[in-house]
């Protein structure tokens, strides 16, 4: 067979030069036979070959093909300049923002400052307490910022619940009961859906948890997201949020505290916060971390070396603790209780014990636990109100 | 004029440098236009050659451009192409070839003329694969020489001769079909 390719090739070079078919053939009788007809073929096959195009049908190719270069080149400039102009508008919206921000400063900030969430303003709230924590570089008057933001989220909870608006929310605090699929955390009574992602290991009462959910009518929170916090979370100072559910446990507590009662929608009491170094104070909360003499309850350090303890001590365990401020601004631990995990939830308990209540001053009074911290400042109040107001006077 | 520049040319089309567009146009839109002219004997052969150097313009936008082959590229963009149109095309009815051939039983002495012949070899010649219309496009509408042909199919020398030969049989073959009918 190759052969008869090979004559093939042959006879198709010397035909293309201009031999005749039967000479051609003459050269190769074995193979005439099968060879004619494809050569005839070949023949036929270079019958049909195309002339170069005529001058105006490549011209008027060329036109198109050039054309549609020019448009291609015009497209490539647009989308560029469309890249450029949505970054440069961008950047001009962020400038404009920014500016708007240092300019009208403190009216700006101070008219978000009493949004919720849901509010057209919130996110700028949100957004200055993230400028203030980005420039806030001492760690305690940082550390107390971050409990000061978080007790204004379990006030910004109360507020919602108090106006029954529904508004997605997220709060951190340490789950004080478990109760099905009705937990309280922070005091707010947060239920458990099939649809709540519950993420970052297994959560028990005692555990520090940040909450994101929607708030609902009946004072509760519907979680979406329940994420489990390491041990050394900021979390807010005691705020209790009862809902009408829990009213019967909110009545016993405010039995046992003399407070006033018989409020018929979500009770709200604030407990402690120390304001003031010397005076004694109580706290509720759980351990969030044992070493040695010093303990760690909602994220305040406490020197437990002089304290009477009774229970068990126990990373997670809810306690209540009596004590002082030193004049360095240490916790000194009087008296600490460790209940049985679970049994506290209830938070209720006790706050109401003490100190300061007083919706509207919780909040000064997380700062004061900064304060407390890092200052012998006798005005705790003052001190709180330095550090988020020293950031508004910032953006002035 | 400035002589043809392959990698100049190349860079230009990265570009869409409307030199180098015209200079790639100039040098190769002549065998493109034959090679589907080959193929396609009818009006729409021209659409498609020119349509084979948009395909090139999107395909460099696209980085999947021709990376040393022009020519190479170029001819088997319009092979794909060509194959696509007739794909299409046989989608359709086909139209009877009897239609279109002289009566032969009242020119059995007349010669048919060279028109009519031409039209009867594009008739068998549609009939064979598109390879054996490719390979025959190669050799006898491009003048390619059996090197360059096995370049642009692929395949090695020997396998060009060896399917040189069975699609000039089967042309044969189909001629002598067209014919009987």
């Amino acid at each position: 067979m190759n052969d008869l390719y090979e004559a093939l090739e042959i006879c198709l070079k010397e035909i293309e030069q201009g031999a005749d078919l039967d000479t051609v053939l003459s050269r190769y009788p074995d193979l005439a036979n099968d060879l004619r007809p494809i050569l005839d073929a070949s023949v036929n096959a270079r019958s049909m070959a195309i002339p170069a195009p005529a001058e105006d049908v490549v011209r008027r190719n060329r036109a198109r093909v050039l054309q549609h270069a020019a448009q291609m080149r015009e497209s490539k400039v647009k989308s560029s300049q469309r890249i450029w102009f949505a970054s440069l508008r961008r950047l001009a919206v962020t400038l404009v923002v920014v500016a708007a921000l240092f300019i009208s400063g403190t009216n700006l900030v101070r008219a978000a400052s009493s949004t919720l969430p849901g509010d057209n303003l919130y996110p700028v709230k949100r957004t200055w307490e993230d400028v203030l924590l980005l420039f806030t570089f001492n760690l305690q008057q940082r550390s107390a910022l971050e409990v000061e933001h978080e007790n204004e989220r379990l006030q910004e909870l109360r507020e919602l619940f108090a106006e029954g608006r529904a508004a997605e929310v997220d709060f951190a605090g340490l789950v004080t009961s478990q109760s099905g699929n009705q937990w309280v955390v922070a005091g707010v009574p947060v239920l458990i859906s099939s649809n709540t992602e519950l993420r970052d290991g297994p959560i028990d009462v005692g555990s520090a948890v940040r909450v994101k959910g929607q708030t609902q009518s009946d004072g509760t929170v519907l979680a979406e997201r329940v994420r489990l916090l390491p041990a050394d979370a900021k979390l807010p100072t005691e705020v209790e949020i009862e809902a009408e559910e829990h009213e019967a446990e909110q009545q016993q507590n405010e039995d046992n505290s003399g407070k006033g009662s018989g409020e018929d929608e979500p009770k709200i009491e604030t407990t402690k916060s120390p304001d003031s170094k010397g005076e004694d104070q109580t706290f509720e909360g759980a351990v969030t971390a044992i070493e040695n003499e010093v303990v760690i309850v909602n994220g305040i350090e406490m020197d437990t070396s002089e304290a009477e303890i009774k229970g068990t001590p126990g990373v997670g365990t809810p306690v209540k603790v009596e004590g002082y401020y030193d004049s360095n601004g240490v916790f000194i631990v009087t008296k600490i209780e460790y209940k049985e995990s679970g049994s506290g939830s209830d938070s209720g308990s006790g706050s109401g014990s003490e100190t300061n209540s007083g919706t509207t001053n919780d909040h000064s009074g997380s700062g004061n636990d900064g304060g407390g911290h890092d200052s012998t400042d006798d005005s705790g109040g003052g001190g709180s109100n330095s550090g988020s107001g020293g950031g508004g006077g910032g953006g002035d | 004029m400035p002589a043809y520049d392959e990698r100049q040319a190349l860079d230009g089309l990265q570009k869409l440098d409307s030199q180098a567009i015209g200079a790639i146009y100039d040098q190769y839109f002549s065998e493109v236009y034959r090679y589907v002219r080959y193929r396609i004997d009818d009006v729409v052969a021209e659409d498609i050659a020119s349509d084979v150097f948009v395909r090139l313009l999107e395909a460099v936008q696209k980085k999947q451009g021709p990376q040393s082959s022009l020519r190479g590229w170029l001819i088997a963009t319009a092979s794909h192409a060509v194959n696509d149109y007739l794909r299409r095309k046989y989608r359709r009815p086909v139209e009877a070839l009897s239609d279109s051939l002289p009566d032969h039983s009242s020119s059995v002495h007349s010669e048919v003329d060279a028109r009519e012949q031409n039209r009867m070899v594009r008739s068998a010649y549609a009939q064979l694969t598109s390879e054996q219309q490719h390979v025959l496009a190669l050799r006898f509408g491009q003048g390619y020489s059996l090197e360059e042909t096995a370049f642009h199919l692929k395949k090695n020398i020997n396998a060009v001769k060896a399917l040189q030969f069975r699609a000039l049989a089967s042309l044969q073959r189909q001629i002598g079909e067209v014919n009987y009918e």
